[in-house]
């Protein structure tokens, strides 16, 4: 086991924000619509048109946050690609088994079928920069993200690899969107739903990092006790929530922080970012954009009175996905 | 490697057995479980399949669950071979909640997405199987059918999926972060994945063949495994033993292709040699090598060149199990250890079914049964987009 620190050297997103940058800490876009599709930017600068044609958006996406979170991260090469997605590449699976339920078995061509497994992205991602280093996709509802950065968390530790390029990345599509809210999975009361993509690279050495990663735990199921014990390692000037107006989880979730934190500031960003299976990989994003920024945007604040233009000197992540999975990220300044 | 990682539990399902008994009689009396298909509803016919033998409906009763429950195929056949797994280790529901569990799989609930995608988009029946379409909702219904575990995670690497579940927990253990750790995979033969793979012209009309000359594909598995890795510490405390001890792993990316291997076998050579250095083991020591070997003819000249390149003319023992289970994908990996294990336990090589002719330039599979004390295997699985994962088994020191 290493001592050694570990930095978030880099952060990027693309969602119902801007995107790859921070207007949404000043100027953030206000939605309505229960549903919304992310603002892609230009892939041209990451993918060629030829190969673009035959990518789903999430494959575009990722390319793009990957790509620009290397970049700002100032490493030539990453030891790790390790990937959370709820969903994988939805949009081809769609493609597939539409054609597959209304057109019958004969006649499949494998185009959409070859991109459509969870570890596309990952691999994708491999592919274009060259990298033969560990890779590995997670794919655990709303732990996705953060399951992936555990496994990198951990390999650090035990000092296997000094790099890793961490990505979240789900897309929806309408149809999907319409399929999970009859089944109860999205589309609670006030939630809206996003789609997510967003690359973190976390790497041993401190030069031009956003922050610190402190620590990390995932739990499943926990009482509150084990909550109220493990919830000791991870105090934190403010507690990024993941409230996102499904009434019953939001409730819960007020309560669990009250007992966990007391009286520390809570914060959200899903009613900027919207709710999706990887939506936790923006909650760190988010974190680490404040800290590295030295403030907390008005707008991110649970209760308006908490406000305060204090610099933040730590902020917990607190994933509480549907009160069966649960994780701890804690960052610093 | 630090500290010793003990597997003090095993489970497994597969065309070859219902649990570890059947299969050992399987493997050592050379009986696949490859045949026409019984229970998936298809048109393709034509290929050869390893199903497990059981319908849904007696999985459910085998296992006491309600007929009107929501299930998943990949979530039963994962009960199964989980509920050995537990038993094995002589681990009770009460103790789950110190213990996590890391499940691979790649289709999760799309047995029955496919069955019922057109009521989705269409009327609302059977809209109480969306919610566990995902892959975590499958590890989730096969670990919430035993009690409470202290957290669960599920990879999805395509074939190599349960592989590297097998890398997360041992990683885990080494961390600190649990004495214990179920990890494997499950995963049911699908119309979709079959359908993707025979878009790809990767499937095989006759039993597979792999590392043959005249290998034209795979054929499709299905099956579930799960491994009780545990620390020594923990062992002894509980007075448990070890059936054998996972003393390396490797994991590393080809890097080539979407869903063909490159032709050196970069990512699996990296992923063995890894394995082994983590073991500081040569590679003269490994006695057998339970290879990837899917029959496809891409797959098995990759493979063989990365075994060529690590151990040079002397390339052990080997062979693919494939022909016995059918390829079980993304079960492959734990699946494949646990027959690694039963070798190890009982002293032979388990042979490469349905080989007569040799590769040009390839290695030849062990294909007639030999007994024989082994110490060290290594089991590979690969995946799409060259996820490809390698395991060091070595029996335990008496």
């Amino acid at each position: 086991m290493t001592n050694k620190e570990i930095y978030v050297l880099s952060a990027k997103q693309v969602s119902i924000q801007q995107p790859l940058c921070e207007d949404w800490m000043t100027q953030p876009i206000v939605y309505q619509e229960p549903f919304v599709r992310s603002i892609d930017p230009s892939f041209k600068d990451y993918v060629s048109p030829i190969e673009a044609r035959r990518m789903g958006k999430i494959l575009k996406r990722a390319l793009a946050t990957s790509k620009e979170a290397v970049k700002a991260s100032g490493l030539d090469t990453v030891d790790a690609i390790i990937t959370g997605t709820g969903y994988g590449c939805i949009e081809n699976t769609e493609f597939f088994l539409d054609k597959l339920s209304k057109e019958g078995e004969q006649l499949l061509s494998p185009t959409y079928f070859m991109q459509s497994t969870h570890n596309t992205i990952s691999s994708l991602v491999a592919i274009q920069t060259k990298n033969h280093g560990y890779n590995a996709t997670y794919a655990h509802k709303g732990i996705s993200f953060d399951s992936a950065l555990q496994d990198a968390w951990m390999q650090f530790r035990l000092g296997k690899i000094s790099s890793a390029l961490i990505g979240g990345h789900d897309e929806m599509t309408e149809t999907f969107y319409n399929i999970l809210k009859k089944g109860g999975v999205m589309g609670h009361d006030d939630e809206m739903c996003g789609e997510a993509a967003v690359s973190v690279v976390l790497g041993d050495k401190s030069d031009n990092a956003l922050c610190k990663l402190m620590n990390f735990k995932m739990l499943h199921q926990p009482t509150m006790d084990v909550l109220k014990e493990v919830a000791a390692g991870f105090q934190a000037d403010f507690v990024l929530t993941g409230i996102s107006g499904n009434h019953k989880n939001d409730e819960a979730y007020l309560k669990e922080c009250k007992e966990m934190f007391g009286d520390s500031k809570l914060l959200r960003y899903k009613h900027l970012f919207g709710e999706s299976f990887t939506a936790s990989g923006i909650g760190v994003y988010v974190a680490a954009q404040c800290l590295k920024a030295g403030y907390v945007p008005r707008h991110l604040f649970v209760n308006d009175k908490d406000f305060t233009d204090k610099k933040p000197g730590n902020i917990l992540i607190f994933n509480r996905s549907n009160g069966t999975n649960y994780s701890l990220t804690l960052l610093e300044a | 490697m630090t500290k010793p990682i003990l597997i003090t539990g095993t489970g497994v399902v597969s065309a070859i057995g219902l649990d570890k008994n059947e299969t050992l009689d399987a493997l050592l009396n050379n009986r696949s479980g490859v045949g026409p298909l019984v229970y998936l509803k298809t048109d393709h016919k034509e290929f050869p399949v390893g199903e497990v033998k059981l319908s849904d409906a007696e999985m459910r009763k085998r296992l006491n669950i309600n007929d009107n429950a929501i299930t998943t195929r990949t979530a039963l056949m994962g009960m199964i071979a989980l509920d050995e797994a537990l038993k094995d280790a002589k681990l009770t529901s009460d103790m789950l909640p110190k213990i996590g569990f890391i499940s691979g799989t790649t289709v999760g609930g799309m047995d029955m997405s496919e069955q019922y995608y057109l009521d989705y988009i269409g009327e609302s029946t059977h809209k109480e199987y969306i919610a566990v379409h995902d892959c975590g909702s499958c590890s989730e219904m096969t670990a919430n059918h035993f009690g409470k575990f202290a957290f669960i995670t599920t990879l999805s690497t395509a074939c190599s999926s349960a592989a590297n579940a097998i890398i997360l927990g041992a990683n885990m253990i080494r961390c600190g972060e649990a004495d214990i750790v179920v990890v494997g995979g499950s995963e049911c033969i699908t119309k979709f994945h079959l359908n993707g793979f025979n878009a790809l012209m990767i499937l095989d009309t006759k039993p597979c063949r792999p590392f043959d000359a005249t290998r034209a594909g795979l054929n499709l598995g299905e099956g579930a495994a799960y491994l009780v890795l545990e620390t020594e510490e923990s062992a002894k405390r509980r007075g448990v033993k070890a059936q054998a001890i996972l003393s390396g792993y490797g994991n590393a990316c080809d890097a080539f292709h979407q869903t063909a291997s490159s032709p050196d076998g970069e990512g699996a050579y990296r992923a063995m040699k890894e394995a082994l250095q983590l073991a500081d083991i040569q590679p003269d020591k490994v006695d057998y090598i339970n290879a990837h070997g899917t029959g496809t003819p891409n797959n098995d000249v990759s493979e063989s060149q990365a075994m060529i390149r690590l151990f040079g003319k002397n390339v052990p023992p080997m062979s693919s199990t494939k022909p016995f289970t059918g390829h079980t994908t993304s079960a492959s990996g734990s699946i494949e250890a646990v027959f690694c294990i039963l070798a190890l336990q009982h002293g032979f090589l388990p042979v490469n079914l349905n080989f007569s002719q040799p590769m040009e330039d390839g290695i030849v599979p062990v294909h007639q049964s030999v007994k024989k004390e082994l110490k060290h295997i290594l089991c590979n699985a690969f995946g799409f987009g060259g996820n490809d994962s390698s395991l060091l088994l070595s029996k335990p020191e008496l």
